[in-house]
């Protein structure tokens, strides 16, 4: 029992990458109705820019960490030219099929060049940690967690109190109407690509110094933010952030008090119990009910 | 003044040709209506205009500036604001935000003046005040209806398009409705009004125009439409007879 604080602290630290992540997904399916599939491949593109900034051109941590999440930002907005633009009217299929063959291609790609050996990305602090009572805080998970509040907070903030939060939630709601408006319906959906892209990779480089760098990476932390989403009700900012943390903590502690090999299979296990007690997640509408 | 002109617009979906050469003007200041049967074009008439229909040809001049083949985006900046058929509201936002969207078109304003103006709309539309803060997708159609016109006019716009508003509405709403379009007016907004009902519709217009299948049928001031034989029998049904 007493380790149950410290499991915790691990379990929402890990549980808020997830979440970061499945923000991102959440984004793109409430702006553009894209269930994006390469949400994880963002992850590993932005911890491998970073120790190719970091350890490659030796630059400073926080020049690096600027770098990568601005060029991440970039590739989000030439990753929604190739793979969504061209399919964007033939309906949510192809666009799909279309992120999944950029998973497949970016891991290759990363495969080919870089090898099955993983790369070590240092974190902030030099520091493991300090003690709370019996809790260790470690360093990097305090940061993830103190990244994830923040990142959270202003998203509720842009979403909420901006105008340009509403034209975004007006546009994921009705394309049409929205250029009708007059509201920029083309630079929306790719802000939200630039946005969603920088999301995953700055959740990459938090995860990477406990994770390592590696092409697994990328599939390890979409799945789990796949179906954190699923848990939370499918497009729900709440709903993303409340599953991301629920995984995190439902698998640490199924790691620790059951069994480690079996770690990943609890998030699922976990996902399992929700569509069958509540399938349309816990901030979810039943699809009876938006008719 | 000609506030907008079209000339020979022809407009086409996968089914076929649904507009084939209509010529309509509108003049500023007015308030003109498009009737006719389902099918016969109007909606696609007003979609053309804002730049939703992909295959249109011949031309469209709004404010002295061809429109033909601009963005939708860009249309509604040039001060055109459209509320479609079945109002369209984002039902996730609230009544004020819907209403605050509708500035949309307008850069460099505040956030303060929007704010103002967004009240100065729930004084227009008292009977929305009470639902501010309320979700759009909570309200009844009428309610919506308003919101659709109050979000329409955030946009200040020089050209006001309405698509049927009074479709589905209590007959009591309908005229509310109508009390509010004769208000638009008297605040100086031209309105072009796509209505199945007639009756209300040329009530309220300086001039009409009758579409059949996708041509210009006849056009004139209300009491001519009235006296048309062939109007009234065709597409005014009884209710101009009774009028």
């Amino acid at each position: 029992m007493s380790l149950l604080p410290q499991l915790l602290f691990t379990g929402i630290g890990i549980g808020s990458i997830y979440a970061m992540v499945a923000l991102g997904f959440v984004l793109l399916i409430r702006s553009a109705n894209v269930v994006n599939f390469a949400q994880g491949e963002f992850s590993m593109l932005g911890a491998y820019a970073m120790v190719i900034l970091l350890t490659g051109f030796g630059l400073n941590y926080f020049v690096s960490l600027g770098l990568a999440v601005v060029a991440m930002a970039i590739f989000g907005v030439v990753f929604a030219s190739i793979t969504y633009w061209p399919l964007r009217d033939r309906g949510q299929i192809p666009v799909i099929i279309s992120t999944i063959g950029a998973t497949i291609l970016l891991s290759n790609l990363i495969l080919a060049t870089y090898g099955p050996s993983p790369e070590v990305l240092p974190g902030l602090f030099d520091g493991a940690g300090f003690l709370v009572g019996n809790v260790f805080m470690d360093s990097q998970y305090l940061t993830i967690i103190a990244v994830t509040a923040v990142l959270v907070g202003l998203q509720y903030l842009i979403f909420e109190k901006t105008m340009v939060g509403k034209k975004l939630q007006a546009t994921s709601q009705d394309k049409e109407m929205a250029s009708l408006l007059g509201i920029p319906v083309i630079a929306m959906i790719f802000g939200t690509f630039a946005y969603s892209a920088a999301l995953g990779g700055l959740a990459g480089i938090l995860v990477a110094p406990i994770l390592f760098v590696s092409v697994g990476i990328g599939p390890l932390i979409a799945l789990k933010a796949f179906a954190a989403n699923i848990i939370g009700g499918f497009g729900s900012i709440p709903g993303a952030i409340c599953g991301g943390l629920i995984i995190g903590i439902v698998e640490t502690l199924g790691a620790s008090y059951i069994s480690v090999p079996y770690k990943d299979a609890f998030a699922f296990l976990m996902l399992l119990a929700v569509l069958l007690v509540r399938p349309q997640g816990l901030f979810g509408e039943r699809i009876a009910e938006k008719a | 003044m000609k506030l907008l002109e079209i000339k020979g617009l022809t407009a086409r979906y996968n089914a076929g040709d649904v507009l084939k050469g209509l010529d309509l003007t509108v003049e500023e200041g007015e308030i003109v209506a498009l009737l006719g049967s389902n099918g016969a074009g109007k909606s696609t008439t007003l979609r053309s205009i804002s730049g939703l229909v992909p295959h249109i040809g011949g031309s469209i001049t709004f404010a002295g500036q061809s429109i033909l083949g601009l963005k939708t985006e860009a249309i509604a900046k040039l001060g055109l604001a459209h509320v479609p058929e079945g109002r369209r509201l984002f039902p996730g936002l609230t009544v004020r935000d819907n209403i605050l969207l509708g500035s949309s078109n307008r850069a460099g304003v505040s956030r303060g003046q929007l704010e103002r103006e967004a009240d100065d709309m729930f004084a227009f539309f008292p009977d929305l005040k009470r639902l501010e803060h309320a979700y759009c997708w909570s309200l009844s159609g009428g309610q919506m209806q308003m919101v659709a016109v109050a979000r329409g006019l955030m946009a200040k716009p020089k050209l006001l398009l309405l698509d049927e508003p009074s479709l589905g509405l209590a007959p009591l709403i309908v005229q509310q409705v109508f009390r509010i379009i004769g208000e638009i007016r008297k605040r100086g907004t031209t309105v072009l009004l796509v209505e199945q009902n007639a009756n209300m519709a040329l009530s309220v217009a300086d001039r009409g125009y009758v579409l059949e299948a996708g041509s210009l049928l006849v056009s004139g001031k209300p009491d001519e439409l009235w006296n048309n034989d062939q109007v009234r029998a065709a597409y005014l049904g009884g209710l101009a007879a009774s009028a």
